[in-house]
C-alpha cells in the first residue's frame, strides 16, 4: 500500500502542475456553465400565462377570482386565459400553454366558513420554477388575507353579539390555534421534476468533463510508458499491482477533488442548486468510479495513451449527449430511455434532479446504484483487458 | 560460458530464451557477472540485448531458463532480489515535470530507501551526476545529457549490487558520453557488477571486462577483448579500395590461400590474413588481374567490428 501511496503522491504533484488537468477539472467546464447561464438564463418573465378555475362559485372563492386575480392583471403581472374546467386546465399546463393554474375545488368557500382546512390547487408547467414560486406566493398571500378576515369576523361577532367574555375567549383561542384555514398545494404538472437551467448545465457539464480528468488516470501502465517509466517502476521492489493501484487512487482523487471544486464554485458563483450536499456526495463518488471504469475499458483497447486518449474523448462525448449533459435528450420512448440508461451523466443528472426535487438523501439511491453497477460491469472486462498487458 | 566462483557472482543466466510469435528474440542466453566486473553485451540493433535486459531486470517472463541475482532466483515478485538492481532503460525514464530531486526522491522510496536515507543518497547522486546545481530546475529544462546522467543517477541512487546499462548513450553529445562512460569505469572500480548493452564497438572496448557479442538472439562468442579477437586467429585486416568489379575481384581473392575471410563492407573489400605486409603484392596482383584499379589500402589490427563481421558476415551497424 506504500508504494501505491507514493505513486499516488507522485501522480497528484503531476496533475497539479499540468495545466490542462486544471482547465478541464475546473476552468472549462465551469466556464460553459456560467457562459450557457448567460445565454440562457433561469429567469423568466414576470408576466404569467395563467387561469383560474373556480369549481366553487362561493364568497370566499370569488375574493381570489374576481378580486385577486383581475388585480393583478390589471398590474401586467398576469395573462388570463379561459379554461371550462380543471381537467382542461391541469392538460394546458402539462402541455406547457399555461404556465400556471389556480383551482378553487367545489366546497372551498363552505370549508373556510366552517373552519375546516381548505385547499386551494396551484398548477405549475414544468420548467417554470420561477412562476411557480410567483403563483404559489399569490396564493399564500390569498390565504393569509382570508384568514385574517375570518379572524376579524368571528372578534366582531362575539363583541357585538350576546356572548360572555368565556366564548371570546374562546374564540380568539380558537383562531390562534386553529389549522392554517387554506393549505396551498403545489402540484407540479408533468411526471418529472427538473432542474433549473444553472443548475442543469452545472451538473451536465461537470460530470460530462470528470471523464476527461479521470481519463489519464486510468490508462495506468500505459500512461507511465509514455514517459518510458513503466520498466523503472516494474523493475523496483515492489508489487506490481501497486502501480496500477496507485494510479486508479490518483484519478478517484483527482475525480472527486474536480467535482468538489466545481459544485462548490457553481454554488457559490451562479448559485447552482444541488440538494442536499450528502447526496450529491454519494452520486459524485458513484459518478467518478463510473467514469473510471468507462475509460478504462476503453483505454484497454488502445495500445498507445495517444491512442487510447482518442477513444476516450469520442466515448465521452457520445455518453455525454446521450445521458443529456448538454441538454436534455428530448422525446420520450423506448430508445431515449435506453440511451440514458446507459450513460453514467444521464444516471447522475437523473439523481441530482430527483436530490432537489425531494431534497432527501435517500431519493439518490437509484441513480447511485446504477452507478455503481456501470462502474462494476466496465470495470470487470476492463481490468482483464489491461491485465492481457501485464502479464509477465 | 559462466566464469569464476558461484559465490562470487552477482547474476547469473542460464539458459534464457524468448520468443514474441514466429520470432526468436533470444535462444539460449547464459553468462554471469562477478561483483566489480563489466560484461557488455554487443550486438546490432534488434540482435535480443534489451530482451535479455528485460528478463534479466525482472520485466519480462522467460519462455525458458533462470535468472539468479545474488543467488535469489528473480520473479516480478522478488523484492530482495529486484532491490539488488539498478535499472537504467535504454530511453530516458524520468518524469519532465518533476525536478531532477524530486525524480530521485520518488524512485528512492519506491526502493524503499527511509527518509534519512533517501535525504542522503539524493545530494550524493546529485553530486556525483552533476546536477547538485540545477536539483531544483524540472527535468524538462534540462539537455539531453543531463536528462542521461538523471537517469542513470536514479539507477544507483538505493546502492544496487547490479547495475544494468541499456545502451546508454544513444543519443548523447560526445561530451556527456564520456561523462558517463567515465562514470560507469568508477562505479565497476567501485565493486559494481555492470551489464552494459551497447552497439558501439568502441565502448564496448573501453567498459568491458568481458564481451558477449549477440546476434539474432544468440551469444555467438563471449570472452575478453584479446580472447574475441583471437578467434579470427593471428590475422591482420587488410582494407582494400578499389576501382572496378568489386564482385570479380572480391571471386578472385577468394581464389587466393591463406585469406581467413574477404568480405565486402561499404563497397570496399575487406580481408582478413596473417602476414598482410608479406602477402599484399599477392593480393593487389588479384585485383589487378580482373581489371580492377587498387586506389587505397589500410591495414591494421582486427578490432571487435571486424570479430562480429567474421564470425556472423554482417557488420555490427547494420
Amino acid at each position: 500500500m506504500s508504494a501505491a501511496l507514493t505513486i499516488l503522491g507522485k501522480d497528484l504533484r503531476l496533475r497539479l502542475r499540468d495545466r490542462s488537468l486544471l482547465m478541464f477539472a475546473v476552468v472549462v467546464p465551469l466556464g460553459l456553465t456560467v457562459l450557457f447561464s448567460l445565454i440562457f438564463p433561469d429567469e423568466e418573465g414576470f408576466e404569467l400565462t395563467a387561469a383560474v378555475v373556480d369549481a366553487d362559485g362561493g364568497q370566499v372563492a370569488g375574493g381570489f377570482v374576481d378580486g385577486v386575480v383581475p388585480a393583478l392583471v390589471d398590474d401586467g403581472v398576469l395573462t388570463r386565459v379561459q379554461v371550462t374546467d380543471a381537467d382542461e386546465a391541469r392538460v394546458r399546463v402539462a402541455d406547457g400553454e399555461l404556465d400556471v393554474a389556480w383551482i378553487v375545488p367545489e366546497g372551498f368557500s363552505a370549508a373556510v366558513a366552517a373552519g375546516r382546512p381548505a385547499e386551494l390547487e396551484v398548477l405549475v408547467a414544468a420548467g417554470r420554477t420561477l412562476g411557480g414560486e410567483v403563483a404559489v406566493g399569490i396564493a399564500e398571500g390569498f390565504a393569509a388575507q382570508v384568514e385574517q378576515v375570518a379572524l376579524a369576523v368571528a372578534v366582531d361577532a362575539a363583541v357585538t353579539g350576546p356572548a360572555s367574555p368565556e366564548r371570546i375567549e374562546a374564540i380568539a383561542t380558537g383562531a390562534e390555534t386553529a389549522p392554517e384555514a387554506i393549505a396551498v398545494a403545489e402540484l407540479v404538472a408533468g411526471e418529472e421534476q427538473r432542474l433549473d437551467f444553472t443548475s442543469y448545465m452545472a451538473a451536465g457539464m461537470a460530470s460530462f468533463f470528470v471523464f476527461f480528468v479521470v481519463g489519464t488516470g486510468v490508462l495506468g501502465r500505459l500512461e507511465e510508458s509514455q514517459h518510458n517509466t513503466l520498466p523503472r517502476l516494474l523493475a523496483s521492489p515492489i508489487p506490481p499491482a501497486a502501480v496500477d493501484l496507485g494510479k486508479a487512487l490518483g484519478s478517484l482523487v483527482v475525480g472527486i477533488g474536480s467535482m468538489t471544486v466545481l459544485v462548490a464554485a457553481t454554488m457559490l458563483l451562479l448559485g447552482a442548486d444541488w440538494g442536499p450536499l450528502t447526496g450529491v456526495a454519494v452520486l459524485v463518488v458513484g459518478l467518478v468510479l463510473a467514469a473510471m471504469g468507462v475509460m478504462a475499458l476503453v483505454g484497454g483497447f488502445a495500445r498507445t495513451a495517444e491512442q487510447a486518449g482518442n477513444f476516450q474523448s469520442i466515448v465521452a462525448v457520445v455518453l455525454g449527449v446521450l445521458g443529456g449533459a448538454f441538454f436534455p435528450i428530448p422525446g420520450e420512448g423506448v430508445l431515449v430511455e435506453l440511451a440514458t440508461s446507459i450513460s453514467p451523466h444521464g444516471w447522475f443528472l437523473r439523481g441530482i434532479t430527483d436530490l432537489v426535487a425531494t431534497g432527501q438523501v435517500g431519493a439518490v439511491l437509484p441513480a447511485a446504484g446504477a452507478l455503481l453497477a456501470i462502474a462494476v460491469v466496465v470495470a470487470v472486462p476492463a481490468v482483464w483487458l489491461q491485465r492481457r498487458s501485464w502479464r509477465w | 560460458m559462466v566464469r569464476g566462483s558461484r559465490l562470487d557472482q552477482v547474476l547469473v543466466c542460464s539458459g534464457l530464451r524468448k520468443a514474441f510469435g514466429e520470432l526468436q528474440a533470444v535462444d539460449e542466453v547464459s553468462f554471469s557477472i562477478a561483483r566489480g566486473e563489466t560484461y557488455g553485451l554487443l550486438g546490432p540493433n534488434g540482435a535480443g540485448k534489451t530482451t535479455s535486459i528485460s528478463m534479466v531486470a525482472g520485466l519480462l517472463r522467460p519462455d525458458a531458463g533462470e535468472v539468479t541475482v545474488l543467488g535469489r532466483r528473480l520473479t516480478p515478485t522478488a523484492a530482495a532480489a529486484k532491490s539488488a538492481v539498478g535499472l537504467v532503460p535504454q530511453e530516458v525514464a524520468i518524469y519532465p515535470d518533476l525536478s531532477a530531486r524530486e525524480n530521485l526522491r520518488f524512485f528512492g522510496r519506491l526502493q524503499g530507501l527511509d527518509r534519512r536515507e533517501l535525504d542522503t543518497r539524493t545530494d550524493e547522486v546529485l553530486a556525483l551526476i552533476g546536477l547538485t546545481d540545477r536539483a531544483g530546475d524540472r527535468a524538462d529544462t534540462f539537455s539531453g545529457g543531463m536528462k542521461r546522467r538523471l537517469n542513470i543517477g536514479i539507477g544507483l541512487l538505493h546502492r544496487p549490487e547490479l547495475l544494468i546499462l541499456d545502451e546508454p548513450t544513444v543519443g548523447v553529445d560526445p561530451q556527456s558520453r564520456n561523462a558517463i562512460l567515465e562514470s560507469v569505469e568508477d562505479l565497476a572500480t567501485d565493486g559494481l557488477a555492470v551489464l552494459y548493452t551497447t552497439h558501439y564497438m568502441e565502448e564496448a572496448e573501453r567498459l568491458c571486462d568481458r564481451i558477449a557479442i549477440v546476434d539474432k538472439g544468440r551469444i555467438v562468442a563471449e570472452g575478453t577483448r584479446r580472447e574475441l579477437i583471437a578467434t579470427i586467429g593471428e590475422h591482420d585486416l587488410v582494407r582494400l579500395e578499389i576501382d572496378g568489379d568489386v564482385q570479380a575481384a572480391v571471386e578472385q581473392l577468394r581464389g587466393l590461400s591463406e585469406l581467413g575471410s574477404v568480405e565486402v563492407e561499404d563497397d570496399h573489400i575487406v580481408c582478413l590474413l596473417a602476414g598482410a605486409a608479406r602477402r599484399l603484392p599477392a593480393l593487389l596482383g588479384a585485383v589487378a588481374e580482373v581489371g580492377a584499379v587498387t586506389t587505397g589500402v589500410e591495414v591494421r589490427e582486427p578490432d571487435l567490428e571486424d570479430v562480429f563481421l567474421h564470425l556472423t558476415g554482417a557488420a555490427l551497424r547494420d
